[in-house]
């Protein structure tokens, strides 16, 4: 099976500053690709190179077997990259249907046609397990977890093939969290969509994830899938490994 | 999956949250308030149901009201128009030199517009290009433009205020009639109509606009231009594009008012307009339009701008009642309205 997203040797600087060195990673159809790592080992960076902000220094970034280079986020997304960053990209005082057209309006004539936004929406949340009584209440009215559903099921209505997923549990309460989690599951079941997981939660990655990549300081610390990355290892790993050790052996003494 | 969580919003509810909800209300008690009012000084019939008394207040509301639309549109994408009133002025001595200098009145009309169209283009890039407060860069217009039009009036035809009398009747030695264009751009006398034209246009743009805001794509960027830039530009909304034209919607809706002030009064008047973006900021606060954007209506503003007339000439028709309380009153308004706006806002926000 060919990667539906494939990095090879991607790097990014700005400046003397090397922000990603070599990274090579791939995501599959049907398949959640969990990109771990702390804060300042990345993540974003590589979110920004796949979802057009900025072009990589050096390697490919290559989709269904083809070779792409982005020079904006538009051509990312007509390419089939989805990306929904932590903040969402909603307007709070908006209503669903709006928020989920927003850009992207459906016009009967000269004006909005507002029954068809609202059944498409209705429709589309409806598929990832969210039902929303009145597609017509401001997006206020919505949980954290319902409106990050929202942001995937938009993403994915309007032809994402790549989903990137920026820390969609990190700013959550416990119960929102699994809530996503769900969401997450219900895009992975349908098989024609890839998943970039994007956490610094252990926890989250091993309930969901089918492979994993680990991100410290710009490079990748290791690659696998769920079978050859237990729990112990992957708790390590998210900790950067050696440095846990180091820690450890300070506490003691 | 069903949310037990999920509550059912009721029509009551979401009626609500309508922005101009505030406004309905207030309308109603400045309404009462002055029927009231009247009745105890035994002006009730001067107001209410004399033409000349319902005029004044309906004219003065179409006045601000125009400018509260632009106003409103504008706060809603989160940016401000300071320079609104003094554009008025700007555009009548435009228009009045131009005729003036023999341009023909409807040619008059159209290089006004185009001239107002253009200012509000370059206060709108330089807003969105500096990314200055609005505020702060149309405070600056708000001097240069009725400094820039007795300028000007005054270094070419040596007077600041300019009568056009002369260009507006029929030329004593036939040819074209300029009464006829007169007529048909301030058309309440050609039809002996018993407002002046700009509560006609005022109807006209209300509805307009109002189906621009809810209805069309357009209306709903302002709305996300304002509510969250950034975001709206992830989805693809040109906020700045958006954010231009409404300027330029702002300072040709002063146009509209200047050249029919002309037309109407037959001159030219350099403190046309003064403090009148001030009221029309206040209807559309009355109205229910958020100050930092996202939130609000046309319909809001407009009955923000009738509160404001029948407060500004009731207080006329009530002798026992000082002229100035009515600026008091006027800013406890504003301020009540931006209270009760911020609590309504909240409650949309909670759901």
């Amino acid at each position: 099976m060919t990667a539906t997203i494939q990095l090879n040797g991607v790097s990014k600087f700005f400046g003397n500053i090397i922000a990603l060195k070599d990274i090579s990673f791939e995501a599959h159809q049907g398949e959640v690709t969990a990109l771990l790592g702390d804060n300042g080992a990345g993540k974003s960076t590589l979110i920004k190179c796949l979802s057009g902000v900025h072009a990589p220094d050096e390697g490919e970034i290559i989709i269904e077997g083809k070779p792409v280079k982005f020079s904006s986020p538009r051509q990312a997304a007509a390419a089939g990259i989805g990306t929904v960053y932590q903040d969402l990209a909603l307007q709070p005082l908006m209503s669903v249907s709006r928020n989920f057209f927003l850009g992207r309006e459906i016009n009967k004539g000269l004006f909005l046609d507002l029954d068809k936004m609202s059944e498409i929406t209705r429709r589309e949340m409806a598929k990832l397990g969210i039902d929303v009584a009145d597609p017509n209440q401001p997006i206020g009215t919505l949980s954290g977890g319902q409106r990050q559903t929202l942001a995937i099921s938009r993403a994915i209505y309007f032809g994402a093939k790549v989903l990137i997923l920026d820390e969609p549990t990190s700013a959550l309460g416990q119960k929102q969290q699994l809530e996503v989690l769900r969401t997450v599951n219900e895009v992975r079941n349908r098989k024609d969509i890839a998943i970039i997981f994007i956490t610094h939660n252990d926890l989250h990655a091993r309930l969901i994830g089918d492979r994993f990549t680990f991100l410290n300081r710009g490079r990748i610390l290791a690659n696998g899938n769920r079978e050859a990355i237990d729990t112990d290892n992957l708790r390590s790993l998210m900790a950067g490994g050696a440095e846990l050790a180091e820690l450890e052996a300070e506490l003691k003494n | 999956m069903e949310d037990e969580r999920l509550r059912k919003v009721s029509s009551l509810q979401s009626f609500v949250s309508r922005p101009e909800l505030g406004s309905v209300f207030g309308l109603a008690i400045i309404v009462v308030t002055f029927m009231s009012l009247t009745t105890v000084s035994g002006t009730f019939s001067a107001m209410w149901t004399n033409p000349i008394g319902i005029q004044a207040w309906v004219e003065l509301a179409a006045f601000v009201g125009i400018l509260a639309i632009g106003a409103s549109l504008l706060m809603i994408a989160g940016e401000f128009d300071l320079s609104m009133g003094a554009n008025i002025a700007l555009a009548g001595h435009s228009f009045a030199l131009l005729l003036t200098f023999g341009v023909p009145v409807l040619p008059a009309i159209l290089i006004t517009f185009i001239e107002l169209a253009f200012l509000g283009f370059i206060m709108g890039t330089i807003v969105v290009r500096t990314g200055l407060p609005s505020f702060i860069v149309t405070l600056g217009f708000w001097f240069a433009s009725r400094g820039f039009a007795v300028f000007l009036s005054q270094t070419l035809v040596n007077q600041s205020r300019l009568s056009v009398k002369p260009y507006l009747k029929p030329p004593a030695g036939g040819g074209e009639d300029p009464t006829l264009i007169d007529n048909i751009f301030a058309f309440d006398k050609a039809f002996g109509l018993p407002f002046d034209a700009e509560v006609y246009y005022f109807a006209i743009l209300v509805i307009i606009t109002a189906f621009m805001l809810h209805r069309t794509r357009f209306g709903n960027w302002i709305y996300a231009s304002g509510g969250d830039a950034q975001a709206a530009r992830a989805v693809g909304v040109p906020v700045n594009r958006v954010k231009i034209s409404l300027f330029m919607i702002s300072t040709c809706l002063a146009c509209l008012l200047g050249v029919l002030t002309v037309m109407t009064s037959g001159a030219s008047d350099p403190k046309a307009g003064d403090f009148r973006e001030l009221h029309a900021i206040a209807a559309a606060v009355i109205g229910g339009c958020a100050l930092m954007g996202g939130y609000g209506s046309v319909i809001g503003a407009v009955l923000g701008a009738f509160i404001f007339a029948i407060a500004s000439r009731g207080i006329n028709f009530v002798p026992f009642i000082d002229n100035n309380l009515f600026r008091v009153m006027l800013g406890m308004m504003v301020l009540g309205a931006a209270l009760l706006n911020q609590f309504l806002r909240n409650r949309v926000l909670r759901g």
